[in-house]
């Protein structure tokens, strides 16, 4: 058996799962105290069952998203090398930002080597403030990471944990890396009492399977291994939704995922079943980070979001949630009470819900049964509205190919995949906004926890090789090494590939077979005077997201 | 996070997989390094740096300026109509209000190519900045527009397109014509007869610096964009003048595009040359993007600037003041726009064309109408050495009745007569004809 967990803002969702079946789904309340929150909803799911008979644990939690939200960080120093171009005091970032002399180009060639003095000095300037954690970043680091080690290496044992820039990610972007790194650094010690505690609680309750986190990519990592990389797991929530849908439907054709919750909406898209990822890094509040994501949308609608009766009898959902529905006792009509005064859902006080709907409707006088209606098509609409301008969005987005340019692929779903509490109730309505053919899952309200539970170890890398330099590096490994000057795209490729499954165990992928995918390939001849001198070749391969064996494929 | 005090627009479209030829300086890997710059610096992420996707330019957006022999498909390759493309949407994205400026970052470039294209010349076979402007004009009735070129390399193609036009100001600031391909942009090539003092060309001395660039920028160009008046600005961002650039000899720096763009503040700007793909274009692409968005650019340097950047030297600081008087003298006085044909007269003009990248030889025979309402009906019979005898005719905008007749006379003419193929460019009709000849 699986168990399988989600932290939502107000419920936390869980499941068993055995087989190909759900055998039991709990939805408990979401605390203040993330680590109750767990222990009580995994002793709620499990009860009395054997927790011999778990195999495999997997949670997608608001550890790190609450963290930097909350602002529960611990401080931390920075040291950051530069050289020319936009100045890197604007990317300052912590209590102790130092920046320190030194060069590479975006070859990775040394230009300035790194001041040593100046280093030195803001070490001491950083442990002169007490700063247990450090972050070293250096500007083409991913292109050769030797001053970051210069610096760490200067910084020697004086704290606790340092983050180095260069394995956060291979991409280029030097203050997202400076984000990132520091994060990385900031949420160290929170990350690995988290994971200690949560391995405390595990023990204590004889769970003893593989533990996993989910990540906004949509795979998993095992719990031990988040400790020095905390931000790869923030903002897991949209990724279980889609994990959700590709473990509860084929997601044959395009298919539009819609997570239609208590205050949000999540939309995703899915191609023949592989899922759309970001061209960006995440953003997690005001932090832009390159940490790899899903292409997902959140918006402020969902069944507990308040109306209000707008000018010229527009109506008004979200993006604000005032409480519970008035049927609960809440303080304003929400799309639940419409769909209880329909007889859709029967919850709570039905003549409550029908006297929000009679308040909102006298205006434009119109029945609670028309007003609960109109209510559910405007939130219809306005989920239709931003599903165009997510697609909009992702239709715009640049190439940089003759060959995708003529090719001018366009995203346009086939289909809708509707999830979440209200989900049935809604589906309707949304399917006709939408003008698609819809669909809601079996387990449409545990589909999160359920995505968590069955979702695969992930993991990506990005080489680049130089023959004229002689080198090729993967920085997310760690690995540098030199190549002669006939190391070819072939030959990449299968480096890339080794590289790519090794991490892949390092996550913690056990049996299951690794599909990976070349998701960049790129080979430059480089010319001087008209001759070849070398080739520059870039590879970006991942494990992409999927399920894990034990998960029957439908 | 950062915010752009210009909201900017950037066209970014590399063509990785396109070359002229595979050691061509025109190559796959020509803005390779660029791109790596701009994302390491993290650019996109700026608050008012927008990115947007290209589009390919359709032939008709291309007949608008270009009379292509034997045809736009001959050519053109799907590149040249995206890089041309590239400059429309940044024309959009400025004329609909989305953004203050916009710079198009794109390949292959474009200011060699004249209005007759028989080929490739200067690696160019589509002038990509005449095709935007042509469309501006069109859907966006701008009237008045300048260019002003800074590529190292006078911008022959772009001067040929404009030559006629009075509501052009077409202003080169190039490496001198007797050190430099193409060999042309003195300041006596100053316009056709109905145009004259709308081109200005300033020949600049190998060696000169920052100082000289920026002193041009501040004596002659901007108060010849104040008296012109143009509505919009379009810089045509050459980067070879670049002291690291291996096949020019100036000496102008990162530092020095950044601040003539913050001095010229143009609503477009578009990339033309520039082949020091490492050690040039990756830091003067930062630098124009960060002054078009308005950004602090005193720290974006050449790793190599502190110990390869020398100030020009004395000489060359007067020669260029020396040169900048002249010049004020003749197209800053009150007296330059004269026309010098009686109105009506047609005025006659032969010359070679060399496209050195395709090895063509053309003979253009040119006839004008003088005219003082409108850039006057042109014709042009043009001769290559691959065979091609055509007649051109080109009707400009708001072009007066007179030159419209003359102008249709001449086509029909020209299908009568001894050409291989005749072609009508009839601005005010929008009509755009290629008949077979007679010959």
């Amino acid at each position: 058996m699986i168990l399988g967990l989600d932290v939502g803002g107000t419920q936390t969702d869980t499941v068993l799962v055995e087989g190909d079946r759900v055998i039991r789904a709990t939805k408990t309340p979401t605390s203040d105290n993330l680590l109750e929150t767990l222990r009580t909803a995994v002793d709620v799911t499990l009860g009395d069952l054997d927790p011999g008979a778990i195999e495999r644990l997997a949670f997608s939690t608001t550890m790190v998203t609450n963290a930097i939200m909350q602002d529960q960080m611990e401080p931390a120093g920075m040291m950051v090398s530069a050289g020319p171009g936009m100045d890197p005091a604007w990317f300052s970032i912590g209590p102790s930002y130092h920046t320190v002399g030194g060069c590479l180009d975006h070859q990775g060639y040394e230009v300035k080597p790194l001041d040593r003095n100046a280093a030195l000095k803001a070490v001491s300037r950083i442990r002169e403030r007490h700063i247990r954690v450090l972050g070293v970043v250096g500007k083409f680091s991913v292109r050769n990471p030797l001053h970051e080690f210069q610096m760490a290496e200067w910084a020697g044992d004086a704290f606790l944990h340092m983050a180095l820039g260069h394995q956060v990610s291979g991409t280029l972007n030097f203050p997202r890396r400076i984000t990132t790194t520091y994060l990385n650094a900031a949420l160290y010690p929170l990350q690995k009492q988290f994971s200690q505690a949560l391995v405390q609680i595990l023990d204590e309750k004889a769970l003893s399977a593989p533990r996993y986190l989910l990540k906004p990519d949509g795979g998993t990592l095992e719990l031990g291994k988040s400790d020095t990389l905390p931000v790869r797991t923030a903002q897991s929530g949209p990724a279980a939704s889609v994990m959700g849908a590709l473990a509860l439907d084929d997601c044959k054709g395009t298919t539009l995922v819609l997570d239609v919750g208590g205050t949000t909406t999540d939309m995703a898209v899915i191609l023949d079943g592989v899922p759309l990822f970001s061209p960006h890094g995440i953003k997690l509040g005001p932090y832009q980070t390159l940490i790899r994501s899903l292409l997902t949308h959140s918006m402020g609608v969902g069944g507990d979001s308040e109306i209000r009766a707008g000018r010229n009898g527009k109506l008004k959902i979200g993006p604000l949630r005032k409480g519970s529905p008035m049927a609960l006792g809440g303080p304003a009509p929400t799309p639940t009470d419409a769909m209880i005064a329909l007889d859709l859902l029967n919850v709570g006080k039905r003549e409550d819900a029908v006297g929000g709907m009679i308040k909102l409707g006298a205006p434009l006088g119109i029945s609670d049964k028309a007003m609960a209606q109109m209510v559910l098509t405007a939130m219809a609409q306005r989920i239709a509205d931003a599903v165009d301008a997510f697609l909009y969005e992702i239709n715009s987005q640049p190439v940089y190919t003759v060959h995708e340019v003529l090719e001018d692929t366009k995203i346009e779903p086939t289909s809708v995949l509707i999830m979440g509490g209200p989900a049935r109730h809604i589906s309707w309505y949304v399917g006709n906004a939408l003008k698609l053919p819809y669909r809601v899952p079996t387990h449409y309200d545990v589909a999160n926890a359920l995505g968590a539970a069955v979702a695969r170890v992930t993991t990506s890398v990005t080489l680049q090789a130089d023959t004229e330099r002689g080198t090729v590096i993967i920085p997310e490994a760690n690995l540098e090494k030199d190549v002669t000057p006939r190391f070819d795209l072939d030959q990449a490729v299968i480096l890339g590939r080794q590289v790519l499954e090794e991490q892949a165990r390092l996550m913690g992928a056990e049996q299951e077979t690794l599909e990976m995918a070349v998701t960049e390939k790129q080979l430059f001849n480089m010319i001087r005077q008209g001759r070849i001198t070398g080739r520059n070749i870039r590879l970006k391969m991942s494990v992409i997201p999927g399920l894990i064996p034990q998960w029957p494929r439908r | 996070m950062i915010k752009a005090a210009r909201k900017t627009g950037l066209i970014f479209f590399p063509a990785f997989d396109w070359a002229i030829t595979p050691n061509h300086p025109e190559r796959e890997e020509r803005l390779l390094y660029t791109q790596d710059q701009v994302l390491e610096e993290g650019l996109l992420d700026i608050d008012g740096i927008v990115e947007y996707r290209v589009r390919p330019a359709r032939f008709k957006d291309i007949q608008r300026v270009h009379f292509c022999v034997p045809d736009e498909a001959a050519v053109t390759t799907e590149s040249h109509l995206i890089s041309a493309g590239g400059c429309l949407v940044a024309a959009d994205a400025v004329q609909k209000g989305e953004v203050e400026s916009a710079f198009a970052l794109v390949r292959p470039p474009g200011h060699h190519a004249m209005r007759v294209v028989h080929g490739n010349r200067g690696f160019c076979n589509i002038n990509i900045e005449a095709v935007m402007i042509e469309y501006l004009r069109e859907t966006y009735g701008i009237r008045k527009v300048a260019i002003v070129d800074t590529d190292c390399h006078h911008g022959d193609g772009s001067q040929d397109i404009y030559w006629h036009d009075p509501n052009t100001l077409f202003i080169s600031l190039h490496q001198d014509g007797r050190t430099l391909y193409p060999g042309s942009g003195f300041p006596e090539e100053d316009g056709g007869p109905n145009a004259r003092g709308a081109t200005v060309n300033i020949p600049l001395p190998p060696g000169t610096g920052e100082q000289g660039f920026l002193f041009v920028m501040d004596e002659l160009v901007m108060p010849l964009l104040q008296a012109f008046g143009p509505e919009i600005v379009i810089n045509s961002a050459g980067q070879d003048n670049h002291f690291n650039d291996p096949i020019t000899n100036m000496n102008f720096s990162a530092q020095g595009y950044a601040k003539l763009n913050a001095r010229l503040r143009p609503d477009i700007a578009v990339l033309e040359g520039g082949y020091a793909v490492e050690n040039a274009l990756p830091y003067v692409n930062v630098g124009i993007i960060m002054a078009m968005a308005g950004l602090d650019t005193s720290t974006v340097k050449e790793p190599n600037y502190d110990t390869d950047y020398r100030d020009q030297p004395a000489k060359i600081t007067s020669y260029i003041e020396q040169l900048v008087e002249t010049l004020r003298g003749r197209f800053l006085a009150e007296t330059v726009r004269e026309n010098p044909g009686e109105e009506g007269e047609v005025v006659e003009r032969s010359r070679d064309i060399y496209y050195d990248t395709d090895g063509i030889h053309e003979r253009q025979h040119e006839k004008i109408r003088t005219c003082s309402e409108c850039a006057g009906a042109l014709s042009i019979a043009s001769t290559s050495n691959r065979g091609q005898h055509m007649l051109a005719v080109h009707i400009p905008v708001r072009a007066c009745t007179a030159c419209q007749e003359i102008g249709h006379a001449w086509f029909d003419q020209g299908i009568k007569g001894p050409f291989s193929h005749v072609y009508l460019q009839d601005r005010v009709n929008k009509v755009y004809r290629r008949a077979g000849g007679n010959a």
